[in-house]
């Protein structure tokens, strides 16, 4: 290793990626509005459910039950229909997502000590929404009923209403949510968001990059000097190692400050882990970048094996612990899911080395795995 | 007259079998590249198979539990969280080991039970059972939160009516109102009919997009561009045997996943129109074609190209309705929705395969999809004709 040709090959590498202000300024273009479009756009809060009502009773009661949705900011009312017949049009169109259908002499049965039978119609297209909808309405009858419970006690017992209550609700539950206490999920996704950003970026631009040697045939330069092929792929990715590194500062800046995530880790700790994560996923763009020949290729394959991936098993949207175990599995198999592990566990959580010393490790063995692997497989006599 | 319709039908029929050998070209260069082949196919079998054992419920969250009562009536509670959603982790001793687990992420929720728990219950008076639940995941934060809501809730409503003597059967004469619920289209509410298809939709989108974008800088950066500038070849049917071309092979790839993965794997009911469904992908990917075109336009290498198409695939992917609903999105973003052509095809792949909506609902998404695709194709094509003059 001469650190003189390692440092002409990155100088070489660097007056390229300089010169091509359009890629270069993409490289921070790209991390930057990754991170505002999906810290602001993502919401997987379920709410304002538009629905739909068939109310045959048209009572006093019937009314107070379905305000109790209509005035939820979880549903949004979007008007009373006459027959059951028109709801499932409207529910094929996604103009409601849940209809509830209360039937006749619904204040009649109850006044007189009767439970009766309501439905609820959900659209069952997208499995998260529907549970929580199906959750939310849960929640809202129980809270009815309990109610309705009191006051048959205090009638049935004569006794207060306030004892009643009491009685008709004998544990409630409190919750309390740790980590994320307004169960923002901006806080849980913007801090997540980092891992994908740097994810993504750094592969694209490392094969990308090496690919486009090979392809224009100026590789050939390389073959033919005397840089060994150690010193070629340390010079070469360094600059974008390098750009990835600028890019963990600047998102963390905009985790911390733009959507205000509290940072409770040490940041020296975090700091290193990213930088190794980094040299991990620009592994990935390397050896990709090996593989193929063309940089139509390399770009699906890069695809294949970053987006794809951390957009499924990283714990972004999916969480990890509610695969089955062939997912989980597989998802130990990405980098990915360690260093979400390291963000939430320094923004979040506020633990440090002693808790996250086997991700940080798995990173590690990653990384020197992926360079061992294009070091081997790099050659500077191709075979055709 | 008769000479006239003569040339015109022999120059039209040159047009086209010039178009038609341009996009034999594609195909042949397209079929050539091995490791790009493998890519397609595994984006479009592998993958829509791989999301497809994925989930998004809760699935044995572990629950630990801090009992200071030790009683009857609290073991009748913890053993309601039960799997699917739940598994039992045991018990801690104080609050200060259920505070560690959570750290660790080894657990997801914290009961606390407090002492005297069956004697409160017994006498009448409310109890609070405290409930912690690790909520750095939004979305398994919410579900374990609503699930442990709904079983206390339903603990205490069941120990409500014990005390006060009225068993099941005499439930009818209580008033109070029984929740029946239906799910539509999808009753088990299975994540393998979900998943596979949002998957299979976008994966229809990072091909429409990245292919014909790569297909047209590739020209530009090798300088082969200029052997086909000077051919009899016009730049329209340049671009549009790219398009075509990668039409064919995006038909190719929904096809092989539709009929292998959603239909041969997971059993999706394909309860809508297929003719209908190609239909709309191939307007939708001669949509994206356009957005890739006016990509490769701008860029004058394939790194340049991926990273402008990522810039625009992303937030596609995010806006378009699968994983984010547009009612919960804040204003502004609910309007970007609307120009996001993939939130037509979620919509319309949704509602044609599981829900089988045929033309006379769609109708207004289609005439959307083709409106925004019309405009972004002749925009593309545009842009595209213009860098030759």
């Amino acid at each position: 290793m001469n650190s003189r040709r390692i440092f002409a090959v990155a100088y070489k590498e660097w007056r390229e990626i300089v010169r091509d202000r359009l890629f270069l300024s993409l490289a921070f273009v790209v991390p930057v509005s990754l991170m505002l479009i999906f810290g602001y756009g993502i919401n997987l809060d379920v709410e304002h459910i538009p629905f739909a009502v068939v109310d045959h009773d048209k009572s006093a009661l019937s009314r107070d039950y379905l305000h109790r949705y209509i005035d939820s900011r979880y549903f949004a009312y979007q008007g009373d229909l006459a027959s059951e017949r028109e709801i499932g049009p409207l529910l094929a169109d996604s103009r409601i997502r849940l209809a509830i259908i209360i039937p006749p002499r619904f204040e009649e049965n109850l006044m007189a000590g009767r439970s009766v039978a309501i439905q609820t119609l959900i659209d069952g297209t997208f499995t998260f929404r529907t549970s929580s909808s199906k959750g939310y309405v849960i929640a809202i009858n129980a809270a009815f009923n309990s109610e309705l419970l009191g006051n048959y006690i205090s009638q049935r017992l004569g006794i207060p209403l306030e004892t009643a209550r009491e009685m008709a609700q004998p544990v409630t539950a409190e919750l309390r949510y740790m980590y994320n206490q307004e169960i923002k999920s901006v806080w849980s996704i913007a801090t997540v968001l980092m891992m994908f950003v740097l994810m993504i970026t750094p592969p694209f631009l490392t094969a990308l990059g090496v690919v486009r040697e090979k392809e224009n045939g100026s590789i050939y330069n390389i073959y033919a000097s005397t840089v060994t092929r150690g010193e070629f792929l340390i010079g070469k990715l360094a600059p974008y190692v390098g750009i990835s590194i600028l890019n963990i500062l600047i998102l963390w800046l905009m985790v911390a400050r733009l959507f205000g995530a509290p940072f409770k880790g040490d940041p020296l700790f975090f700091f290193l882990a990213s930088v190794i994560y980094v040299i991990c996923t620009t592994g990935i763009g390397l050896l990709v970048s090996l593989l193929v020949r063309t940089q139509v290729a390399a770009m699906m394959m890069t695809v294949v094996v970053t987006v794809v991936p951390s957009v499924l098993y990283s714990g972004l949207l999916v969480p990890i612990a509610s695969m089955d175990p062939a997912g989980q599995f597989e998802a130990h198999l990405f980098p990915a899911m360690y260093y979400t592990d390291i963000i939430l566990g320094s923004f979040l959580k506020g633990v440090g080395m002693e808790q996250l010393w086997g991700k940080v490790l798995a990173l590690l063995i990653y990384a020197i795995v992926l360079w061992t692997a294009s070091f081997l497989m790099f050659h500077k006599r191709p075979k055709s | 007259m008769n000479s006239d319709w003569y040339i015109l039908r022999t120059r039209l029929g040159s047009w086209f079998s010039r178009l038609m050998a341009m996009t034999a070209k594609e195909l042949i260069q397209f079929g050539r590249d091995t490791l790009l082949l493998f890519a397609i196919v595994y984006l479009f079998v592998f993958d829509t198979y791989m999301a497809g054992n994925i989930t998004m419920q809760l699935n044995k969250a572990v629950v630990v539990v801090h009992d200071a009562d030790h009683s009857a009536a609290s073991r009748e509670l913890i053993y309601r969280f039960r799997q699917p959603y739940f598994k039992l982790g045991g018990e801690v001793l104080d609050n200060h080991a259920g505070q560690r687990l959570l750290d660790q992420g080894r657990a997801l929720v914290v009961l606390d039970i407090p002492p005297d728990f069956a004697h409160d219950i017994k006498k009448g008076t409310s109890v609070d059972v405290q409930v912690q639940v690790d909520a750095s995941n939004a979305v398994l934060g919410f579900l374990a939160s609503s699930y442990t809501a709904q079983i206390i809730g339903q603990y205490g409503f069941d120990q409500a009516l014990t005390s006060l003597g009225i068993d099941e059967r005499a439930l009818e004469n209580v008033p109070m109102v029984r929740n029946e619920y239906r799910v539509w289209y999808n009753p088990n509410q299975k994540d393998t009919w979900f998943m596979p298809i949002s998957e299979l939709l976008v994966v229809i989108t990072i091909m429409g997009i990245m292919l014909p974008a790569a297909a047209a800088v590739r020209e530009k950066e090798r300088g082969t561009i200029e052997q086909l500038l000077v051919s009899p070849l016009t730049p329209i049917q340049i671009l549009l045997s790219k398009v075509i071309a990668m039409t064919v092979v995006i038909l190719l790839g929904t096809a092989m996943s539709l009929f292998f993965v959603l239909h041969g794997v997971f059993a999706v009911p394909m309860k809508g129109s297929l003719i209908l469904f190609f239909a709309v992908t191939t307007i939708y990917s001669f949509t994206t074609a356009g957005l890739g075109l006016y990509i490769a336009t701008l860029s004058r290498n394939l790194a340049q190209a991926a990273l402008l198409a990522i810039l625009v695939l992303m937030p596609m992917i995010f806006l378009s309705g699968a994983w984010t609903p547009p009612e919960a999105m804040p204003m502004g973003l609910r309007q970007a929705m609307y120009i996001s052509p993939l939130f037509y095809f979620i919509e319309m792949g949704y509602a044609i395969l599981l829900k089988g909506a045929g033309l006379d609902i769609l109708w207004d998404s289609l005439l959307g999809l083709a409106l925004l695709g019309g405009l972004i194709f002749g925009f593309g094509v545009w842009r595209f004709r213009r860098q030759f003059k």
